[in-house]
């Protein structure tokens, strides 16, 4: 009894103290950037467009949650970030489509497919999200609402993948999601695939039953469970449609009714031979008929028909290509590649049923629109959902990350670029589905990529020529098994080893030129696991997708390039000590920790810090179960503790060591990111614009700018840059108010890049990391009282900028650009003058920062430097261009106070006039102010007629040689510092002419106007 | 005995839940700015400030008068803009966006500006002017586990604010404003609450998509000139 309050007292104190601990808001302002890319996009499961105008479209994919626009496509938003990425199914609520309907799970039966938690509800189109029930359904491949009662709806849940489940079948709801009820269960074994309601008879429900099941090594679709149903009291009670089907057993079924003619149906029927069936009776009798193998392929993938909402003879499907049929589905034709190449396995069609010309399609390389009803398609640039499998990244600068991703082939983008990295700065390099892709360290032009089933070559990077150099078999060896998604990977102690593994490991030292086999069979070789032939149930699937009892991970001890550890898809867990030639399994070892045994082991992390330390995931998810396995060892896998945490969700893929600090790690999850800053103790879900459930594929951290590079399965590349802070925050530091970092010195720069021009045409882009590294401090709290504000002081304590602080809970980032204030430019005009904005460089030297949060001061220095080794802007170069620079900010801030003066007595002299009587006195008053005006308009531009006349003043003729100056890493030139001396008599000329004139009038003048009993405004102090 | 605790500790959690209503932490935040009385008494602020924006400052000015009007004047460099919204209509000129001279306001963006005119905020009274509100739950804003409720307003669109439950400030609110048939959703955060001497508490900084709003002056009830909300 004792024991469960102490339990409990421990327990809060834990949470407790978690929370005043790292976690994920320490990040602060240290958010991951999206770099996409749109260009390749990823897997589109599902497009539901609001009918009423035709441009907001929801878009739900493979793991990348879902996507919204409101202008047709031109750009998107994620609005589902906080929950399961995995999307199966979309529905809108035909009388108020506020109200949105997601089932999570796709239903595309790959091999990689995800797992969904149930399904949610939105009543704000998709702002707020409210999870309805359904958790174990793991899959969702269609919700149906009914046309007039839209508080009826219908989801087909096809249900688990890798294991028997009840929780399977149609369900129903008759309360708008509250409660479902199971209303056609067949087995264990069998869900349901499609459910279609009658729009003129909503009591006829018609639903599809499906029989299927993965194993790790083997796929089945059909048998006695799948079949095609019929209700007509909306569900409870359900008759087989039999006449004219072909003889069970079925595989998957996917058929569709005409909106504008309801009796007229189509499905594709997965059987020995599957075909295409047409029913004009409301599905009592079908008939077959002939069709292309694209329009009856792979149906377990390709599971979408749809019927025009308004024609009942056009018949769209959407499968490894396009194809659609004017006669009601007799006959077919297939797109057109005249808009470009249509991205290959398509999955979703949306058909605005108001103008049916307007279509949007989902595929494997995400949403393409047609507006010629399918006929050519134009590709939707802005969707950033690839899905990588794995990333790599160089050493140039900026940094390349590689990587492969699901049917999108293998890419190389740059972590930044002019203007942020666009798609055109993705580069293909490879083609099938993209793996691991490895740029050659010691050959900056070579790069190693894959596609499934261990085709792996080595390619040029300029001429993309790629050189096949698989490892073949050799004589008295079995044959090969490379996984699907093969292991590439060099070494991380010697650079120059090039590994990959079958079900034996392979090495090369010379590019791939020459293989050398340095193990025997890893595996557990069990010949059970090997009748892949077989694979795919009634239609044949050989894919390599359920390649087994093959190595899946391999590593290289950053300390010993003798010490490699190799994970398999079957359990195996082994390591050799002497580059290859003995080799112990450990798999036994880490069983006893409790990992099930014959666990596919995901990834395997050689401690860089001790030889004896490894760290290892294992994903159990396709034996049914979804718990994330990480475990550690310190004595080389002979014993092993499992790090778990109440915070983990999903199977785990990926464990990454820190390359600095120890004790920081981080976890890649099908369900989230994960770190832990105490060695694995305590984790936290990583947030900061990561989703929360993202699928985390692989981690990199690059070892020159300590970004977090996450490659997800997806949402492309994420990358937090920097993640320094986090590396070197002690416990007690974390544990302060505040924390003002120090600063490295920082080098001079305008930034990496030029301004580029052109603006960007559309496309996704993603920001680039700041130029200059920002001031950064800590704040245990966000700050809700006071200011907060940057305060930077040159060495001999003048104020050079001040910046409002940000007042983040966390690490907050200032950028201060290395300027000055800008000048105080002349006021008024007809246009901004932008050397307002504008502000020279400082000079190298000893900067302060004082940080000011509320009444506190805290304070750091940092060092300018000028960056020697740029032989086009010397230090002198550098001092002259600040001399020149600051010539001209002078000159802008005299004649600034010309004008402020001239401003403040035309004022003076408007708001008198009409008090004044005397005429002789309005008179002069009057030439005093035009005279004003005349030299005002002299110093600046002060008539605008369009956009087009750019009328030149003193003020815009001394900012097109100061922007010019002070935005240029070089000196300025010989005729840039002439004209300065000429703008500098000119000003002096502005400034004598000012004085002139009130030496003229303005004494007179007010002693007239004091005279005449009206009183001036007050004298400024120096004038 | 253990499954008793168990059950006591869900039957507690279960009633926290239950017991953060919108209702709840609205006037719990109300107290927290202040308290309805002291701004139920507001009925002109004039707000002065500072927008740091690429280096330059901008200066801004906010008046409103409680139902009877709001103007905003905004000045860059010496060149000057505002814009003003009564019930019956409202004017725009913003020459540094190019506008040559003041432009109405059509009728959907003046319906949507309407609240622009309560100098209390929506929250104070917020039945009685006809908006209703909803608990969303709790959401994770800047690192701050936040009460995310959301305003349906009498006219005009929704607001999402986020509340810290520790000092039950508002730290962030989210809008989407309907301008020329687009939407743009509008987010801000708020900092530097004072307490003024009108009992009230204020934001003094609100971080805006392009730049720090800094108010340097907040007079409360002052005489406002009616004609400023003229063209």
């Amino acid at each position: 009894m004792k024991s469960i309050f102490i339990a409990a007292a421990l327990f809060t104190a834990v949470s407790a103290f978690s929370q005043t601990a790292v976690n994920s808001s320490t990040f602060g302002m240290m958010e991951a950037r999206w770099l996409g890319p749109g260009t390749m996009s990823g897997r589109i499961t599902a497009i539901e467009g609001v009918a009423r105008d035709g441009k907001t479209i929801y878009v739900g994919t493979a793991g990348g949650g879902i996507w919204k626009t409101t202008n047709a496509g031109a750009s998107f938003k994620p609005v589902f970030d906080r929950y399961c990425q995995s999307i199966g199914a979309l529905a809108i609520d035909p009388k108020n489509p506020k109200i949105i309907f997601a089932g999570t799970g796709e239903s595309n039966m790959r091999n990689s497919v995800s797992i969904g938690d149930g399904i949610y509800k939105s009543t704000d189109a998709g702002e707020n999200w409210t999870k309805l029930g359904l958790d174990k359904s793991e899959h969702i491949a269609k919700i149906v609402i009914h046309p007039q009662q839209t508080d009826i709806i219908y989801v087909a849940v096809p249900g688990a993948l890798w294991s028997s489940s009840k929780d399977r079948g149609l369900y129903k709801s008759v309360n708008g999601g509250k409660t479902f009820e199971q209303i056609l269960f067949i087995s264990d074994e069998a869900g349901c695939a499609d459910v279609s309601v009658d729009p003129e008879h909503p009591d006829t429900v018609y639903a599809s039953t499906w029989e299927f099941r993965r194993k790790p090594y083997s796929f089945n679709s059909g048998g006695n469970g799948s079949g095609m149903w019929k209700s007509t009291d909306g569900g409870k009670t359900w008759r087989e449609l039999k006449n004219g089907l072909p003889a069970k057993p079925f595989g998957r079924i996917a058929f569709t009714l005409a909106p504008s003619a309801p009796q007229h149906m189509v499905a594709i029927v997965e059987a020995a031979e599957t075909g295409l069936y047409i029913s004009a009776d409301g599905g009592e009798n079908w008939k077959k008929q002939s069709a292309t193998m694209n329009v009856v392929s792979r149906p377990f993938y390709f599971s979408t028909i749809v019927i025009d909402p308004k024609d009942p003879k056009r018949v769209y499907r959407p499968a490894f290509s396009f194809a659609y049929s004017n006669d009601g589905g007799y006959s077919f034709a297939e797109a057109s590649n005249e808009g470009g190449w249509v991205h290959s396995d398509h999955h979703a069609l949306w058909i605005n049923p108001n103008n049916t010309n307007q279509m949007y399609l989902g595929t494997d390389g995400g949403v393409y629109y047609s507006l010629d009803r399918g006929a050519t398609w134009n590709f939707v640039q802005g969707l950033p959902v690839g899905q990588f499998y794995h990333a790599a990244v160089d050493d140039r600068k900026p940094y390349n990350i590689y990587g492969g991703l699901q049917d999108n082939g293998s890419w190389t983008g740059p972590s930044a670029a002019p203007g942020g990295v666009s798609n055109a700065n993705w580069k293909s390099l490879y083609g099938g589905d993209g793996f691991w892709v490895q740029p050659d360290p010691a050959d900056i032009n070579t790069v190693y990529a894959e596609y499934q089933g261990g085709n792996i070559s080595r390619i040029n990077l300029i001429s993309k020529k790629a050189v096949n150099i698989k490892p073949q078999q050799a004589p008295g060896e079995e044959k090969l098994r490379w996984n699907w998604n093969t292991p590439i990977v060099l070494g991380a102690a010697n650079k120059k080893n090039l590994y990959m593994a079958s079900q034996y490991l392979y090495k090369s030292i010379d590019q791939g030129r020459n293989w050398n086999r340095i193990s025997p069979d890893l595996t557990t070789n069990d010949k059970k696991k090997q009748e892949q032939e077989n694979s795919g149930g009634l239609s044949a699937d050989v894919t390599s997708a359920e390649n087994h009892c093959t190595i899946f991970t391999l590593a290289e001890s950053p300390l010993d390039e003798k010490l490699i550890w190799v994970g398999t898809d079957d359990g195996n867990l082994q390591y050799t000590t002497d580059g290859g030639k003995t080799w112990t399994n450990v798999a036994a070892h880490y069983a006893k920790a409790g990992i099930p045994a014959q666990t596919w082991v995901s990834s395997i992390e050689a401690s860089r810090f001790d030889r004896n330390v490894v760290y290892a995931t294992f994903d159990n998810h396709m034996y049914g179960d979804h718990k994330t396995y990480l475990a550690t060892s310190n004595d080389m896998g002979k014993t092993w503790k499992q790090l778990t945490s109440g915070e983990f969700t999903g199977f785990a893929h990926k464990i990454r060591q820190d390359l600095v600090n120890k004790d920081l790690l981080f976890l890649g999850t099908e369900m989230g990111l994960f770190a832990s800053t105490d060695g694995g103790q305590q984790w936290f879900r990583m947030k900061n614009k990561i989703p929360e459930y993202v699928l985390a594929r692989d981690i990199q951290i690059h070892p020159r700018t300590h970004d977090l590079v996450i490659a997800t399965h997806g949402r492309g590349i994420l990358i937090v840059d920097d993640i320094s802070p986090i590396r070197n925050l002690k416990k007690e530091t974390a544990e302060k108010d505040v924390v003002l970092f120090p600063m490295a010195p920082v080098t001079l720069t305008m930034g990496q890049f030029g301004d580029g021009g052109f603006p960007g045409t559309g496309g996704w882009v993603s920001g680039n990391p700041p130029a200059v590294p920002p001031i950064k401090y800590y704040l245990k709290d966000r700050v809700n009282s006071g200011e907060v504000k940057v305060d930077i002081f040159d060495a001999t304590g003048k104020l050079v900028q001040s910046i409002p602080g940000a007042k983040r809970k966390g690490v907050n980032m200032v950028s201060w650009n290395l300027s000055m204030k800008p000048p105080k430019v002349a006021s008024g005009g007809t246009k901004i003058d932008f050397s307002g904005f504008l502000a020279p460089m400082v000079l190298p030297g000893d900067y302060t920062i004082k940080l000011k949060v509320a009444d506190s001061v805290y304070t750091t220095k940092v060092k300018l430097v000028h960056d020697p080794s740029d032989k086009n802007f010397t230090l002198e170069d550098r001092k002259k261009q600040y001399k020149a620079a600051t010539d001209l900010y002078q000159l802008h801030e005299r004649l600034a106070a010309v004008v402020d003066t001239i401003n403040d007595r035309q004022k003076m002299l408007k708001e008198n006039m009409a008090k004044v009587t005397d005429s002789s006195l309005k008179k002069s008053m009057q030439s005093y102010h035009d005279e004003l005006e005349k030299l005002r308009t002299e110093c600046l531009a002060s008539k605008q007629k369009s956009l087009f006349v750019d009328e030149k003043k003193l003020r815009e003729e001394i900012t097109e040689v100061y922007s010019g100056v002070t935005g240029q890493e070089a000196a300025p030139s010989n005729l840039q510092l002439q004209r300065i001396t000429t703008l500098q008599a000119e000003v002096k000329k502005k400034e004598e002419e000012q004085k002139q004139v009130l030496k003229k009038y303005d004494v007179w003048v007010k002693d007239r106007l004091r005279q005449e009993g009206v009183t001036g405004p007050k004298e400024k102090k120096g004038f | 005995m253990k499954r008793l605790i168990l059950s006591f500790l869900f039957a507690a959690a279960a009633f926290s839940v239950q017991a953060q209503t919108a209702e709840e932490i609205v006037s719990k935040h109300i107290e927290a700015i202040g308290g309805a009385d002291n701004w139920r008494k507001v009925n002109s602020v004039k707000m002065e400030g500072i927008l740091q924006a690429n280096g330059a400052d901008v200066s801004v000015t906010v008046t409103v008068l409680h139902g009877k009007g709001m103007r905003q004047d905004i000045s860059v460099m010496g060149m000057n803009g505002y814009e003003f919204v009564t019930p019956t209509e409202g004017w725009s000129f913003m020459p540094f966006q190019g506008q040559q001279q003041p432009e109405p306001k059509t009728a959907e963006d003046l319906a949507e500006s309407q609240d622009k005119l309560d100098a209390q905020g929506s929250l104070i009274d917020y039945a009685k002017k006809g908006h209703t509100l909803e608990y969303l739950g709790k959401e994770d804003v800047e690192g701050t586990e936040c009460f995310k409720i959301k305003i349906i307003k009498k006219g005009g669109s929704p607001e999402t604010i986020f509340i810290d439950p520790k000092s039950f400030y508002v730290l962030q609110s989210k809008s989407t404003v309907k301008a020329n048939g687009q939407e743009v959703e509008v987010v801000t955060s708020y900092s530097n609450y004072e307490k003024l001497t009108e009992g009230i508490v204020v934001s003094k900084s609100m971080t805006l998509p392009f730049g720090e709003l800094n108010l340097t002056k907040v007079e409360i009830n002052g005489t406002v000139d009616e004609a400023i909300f003229k063209k």
